[in-house]
């Protein structure tokens, strides 16, 4: 594995040394937002002074709504069509390392040994995927180190870029990330370097001020389906969805078809287990009738099914659903609360 | 407005002891900093954790709403002489009481079914606004001294004038103080600039169709159609909405311009005579659509034209479900 040191200056030009040869994703100012989309010639990307995106990275794999295959109606009854799978090259540039290591989480389900999504795989394999560390903890609501990874992790990273003060500390931790070597213009790191970026680790973790018992929660919901504790965290919610569209592991889908004439379209688009219409039956019966059982889900899902299956939190510790719900419903404080009871 | 929390408390407490209410909707501190967040009391004892403040941002009207239609959903297998009725109180500004008065005439609940506790309002704090005047930077901490917001941000201390971030509907609000209470906290507050109520209405109007379009398309293409501002409207209280039917199916749920569009246009024009301009659908949209514009207009009409403000007395019903004989024809023959 290849370390260099690259100049500061030198950071802001590669993302768009990159898109001459890429299709680049990076953080854009739009409006009053920082967002994480494709990057359109014109624009300038972000890179080293943003906190971090308001969308989740996820959307590039994932996207919110996607065609899965065409057909036509005929007088000799339905004519499937496929539809292009090929990806382009991409680079994702700049995402923060709580929304990369969920990129291992989503590679858990969508790409398993049995179980293939191959929309999503397309997209995934064709990705490389740059971090830019957290050398100072963007905000209070983070606590990716209480759910296993941290503001210097590379997890789900092929290039891990950290700031080291006086340069960039590149490290291209796979080979996909090695390919992007020649863009990275610098000098061997050297042992000072990786001692530089050790005293950077305990600095940043030591910034971080939100801490969860997210593992310790599980055996107490491995027994507590039925608790009287899960009427009391939903009768505020709005059913909005906020908090599962921008987390960067919420990877729930619905299918639907839509027909024009006889043109017919298979999409799937992402769902949310906030809403009402969530694993609602044909028959109009919802084993989740109301906004308890949601977010019991929702709760469960994260903490304890996603460990039970693949033995790993699907939580991040980003702080997007804490920051962004309406209402003030706050994942931190159900946890601790879920920890406290009996 | 610290006495007013002290005097919430205690009614609170009372309301709930002598059992004259089985739940308070009202407002507590949320867990980040400078936040305000719904709440549910039901216990005396914790009458303690409501707050007053201009960081009260929600119209609790959509919980009274909720909570009571729950309950009656909940009683539908219980025998008629069993059958109990839940009372609501409620912490409610204006436009709550607003809101509360619509659904009296739209026969939502009866007047029985609730305990209205009136809080005078002098506006709450838009959370984009005073994100924008920060740059963006996270608040640390921060505290309302007067007319004054002290935040902590990383980059230091910063002072604001409450007035400068408050929302646009709070500025222009001439329903400060709840239209009917059962119990009235604080001295009455006054309005601020009621007079430019419909200012950027009528700056809308100027503009040619086509820039209204556009106008129109813009703001909806920013729309993620999450429903949260349906959700957040007390006025928004259909059982289904038509959004979610499915036989027939009335919009898709991919990324159309056009679903996007027919929802809005729709849930818009179901305002009519009914928004209040809280601006809770506002406050809660995450992706900062500018709904406001389109209300307000309508609002304007019901005004010039029938002369009704929505939810604004008991007396005055609402706008499209009564016929006056003099009243308005001229856009049935003169669009
Ligand atoms: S649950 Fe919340 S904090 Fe955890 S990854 Fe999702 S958005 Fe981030
Ligand atoms: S959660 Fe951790 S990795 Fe994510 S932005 Fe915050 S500090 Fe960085
Ligand atoms: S963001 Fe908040 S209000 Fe919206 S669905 Fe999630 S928890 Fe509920
Ligand atoms: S809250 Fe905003 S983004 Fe969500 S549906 Fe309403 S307008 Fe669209």
């Amino acid at each position: 594995m290849e370390k260099r040191l690259i100049k500061k200056d030198a950071l802001a030009g590669i993302p768009k040394k990159i898109r001459e040869n890429f299709t680049v994703f990076a953080p854009v100012k739009v409006e009053d937002n920082v967002v994480f989309k494709e990057l359109e010639p014109q624009e300038e990307p972000l890179v080293g002074h943003y906190q971090n995106t308001k969308n989740a990275p996820k959307g590039v794999f994932f996207p919110r709504t996607e065609v899965m295959m065409r057909y036509v109606r005929t007088p000799k009854g339905v004519q499937l069509k496929g539809i292009e799978m090929a990806a382009a090259d991409a680079v994702l540039f700049g995402v923060r390392p709580c929304d990369a290591r969920s990129f291992a989480l989503l590679d858990l389900l969508f790409d398993q040994e049995k179980y293939k999504d191959p929309y999503y795989i397309a997209k995934r394999e064709k990705a490389t995927v740059v971090t830019l560390a957290c050398a100072r903890v963007p905000y209070r609501t983070c606590f990716c180190t209480s759910v296993e990874g941290g503001p210097l992790d590379g997890k789900g990273s092929d290039v891990l870029i950290t700031d080291l003060g006086t340069d960039f500390l590149v490290e291209f931790l796979t080979p996909k990330g090695e390919k992007l070597g020649s863009y990275f213009e610098g000098t061997p790191a050297s042992e000072e370097a990786e001692k530089k970026k050790e005293e950077v680790k305990q600095k940043a973790e030591g910034e971080i001020v939100s801490h969860i018992p997210a593992r310790e929660i599980k055996p107490i919901l491995d027994v507590n389906f039925d608790h009287p504790f899960w009427d009391t965290i939903h009768k505020k919610c709005l059913a909005c969805g906020t908090c599962t569209y921008l987390c960067p592991t919420c990877h729930c889908f619905d299918i639907s078809d839509e027909m024009k004439y006889d043109d017919g379209r298979r999409l799937r688009n992402w769902d949310s287990c906030m809403y009402p219409l969530f694993t609602k039956e044909t028959s109009g019966h919802n084993p989740r009738p109301t906004q308890k059982e949601r977010w019991r889900q929702r709760t469960m899902h994260k903490f304890k099914y996603y460990v039970d299956n693949f033995n790993a939190i699907a939580c991040v510790g980003c702080g997007r659903c804490v920051m962004y719900c309406p209402v003030n419903i706050d994942i931190r404080k159900i946890v601790e609360d879920i920890s406290k009871l009996q | 407005m610290e006495a007013i929390e002290r005097n919430l408390r205690e009614e609170a407490k009372r309301l709930l002891a002598e059992k004259k209410v089985d739940v308070i909707v009202g407002y507590e501190a949320g867990t980040l900093p400078l936040t305000a967040t719904p709440t549910f009391i039901t216990d005396p004892a914790e009458a303690e954790r409501l707050v007053w403040n201009p960081l009260c941002v929600h119209n609790l009207a959509k919980y009274v709403h909720d909570v009571i239609t729950q309950h009656r959903n909940s009683q539908k297998r219980v025998k008629p002489e069993s059958r109990t009725r839940k009372v609501v109180g409620v912490v409610a500004r204006g436009c709550t009481s607003r809101s509360i008065i619509l659904h009296l005439q739209e026969r939502q609940y009866g007047r029985e079914d609730i305990v209205i506790i009136g809080v005078p309002c002098q506006g709450y704090i838009d959370r984009k606004k005073l994100s924008v005047s920060l740059n963006g930077e996270e608040v640390l901490s921060g505290t309302i001294e007067g007319d004054e917001i002290k935040v902590m941000t990383g980059t230091g201390e910063k002072r604001l004038r409450l007035s400068d971030v408050l929302a646009d509907n709070c500025i222009t609000c001439r329903f400060n103080n709840p239209i009917i209470s059962d119990v009235s906290l604080g001295e009455p507050a006054s309005a601020m600039k009621a007079e430019e109520e419909f200012n950027e209405v009528n700056a809308f109007e100027q503009l040619s169709s086509d820039e209204r379009w556009a106008y129109f398309e813009k703001e909806m293409a920013k729309c993620i159609r999450c429903y949260a501002c349906r959700q957040a409207c007390p006025s928004c209280y259909c059982p289904e909405c038509f959004v979610e039917q499915s036989r027939p199916q009335w919009v898709g749920i991919g990324g159309d311009a056009s679903d996007t569009q027919v929802f809005q246009i729709m849930r818009i024009f179901h305002m009519v005579g009914r928004c209040v301009d809280c601006g809770s659908c506002i406050a809660v949209c995450p992706m900062g659509v500018d709904l406001r514009k389109f209300l307000k207009k309508l609002d304007k009409d019901a005004f010039e034209l029938f002369g009704s403000r929505a939810g604004s007395s008991l007396e005055d019903p609402p706008v499209l479900s009564t016929f006056k004989e003099h009243e308005c024809e001229d856009f049935i023959y003169n669009p």
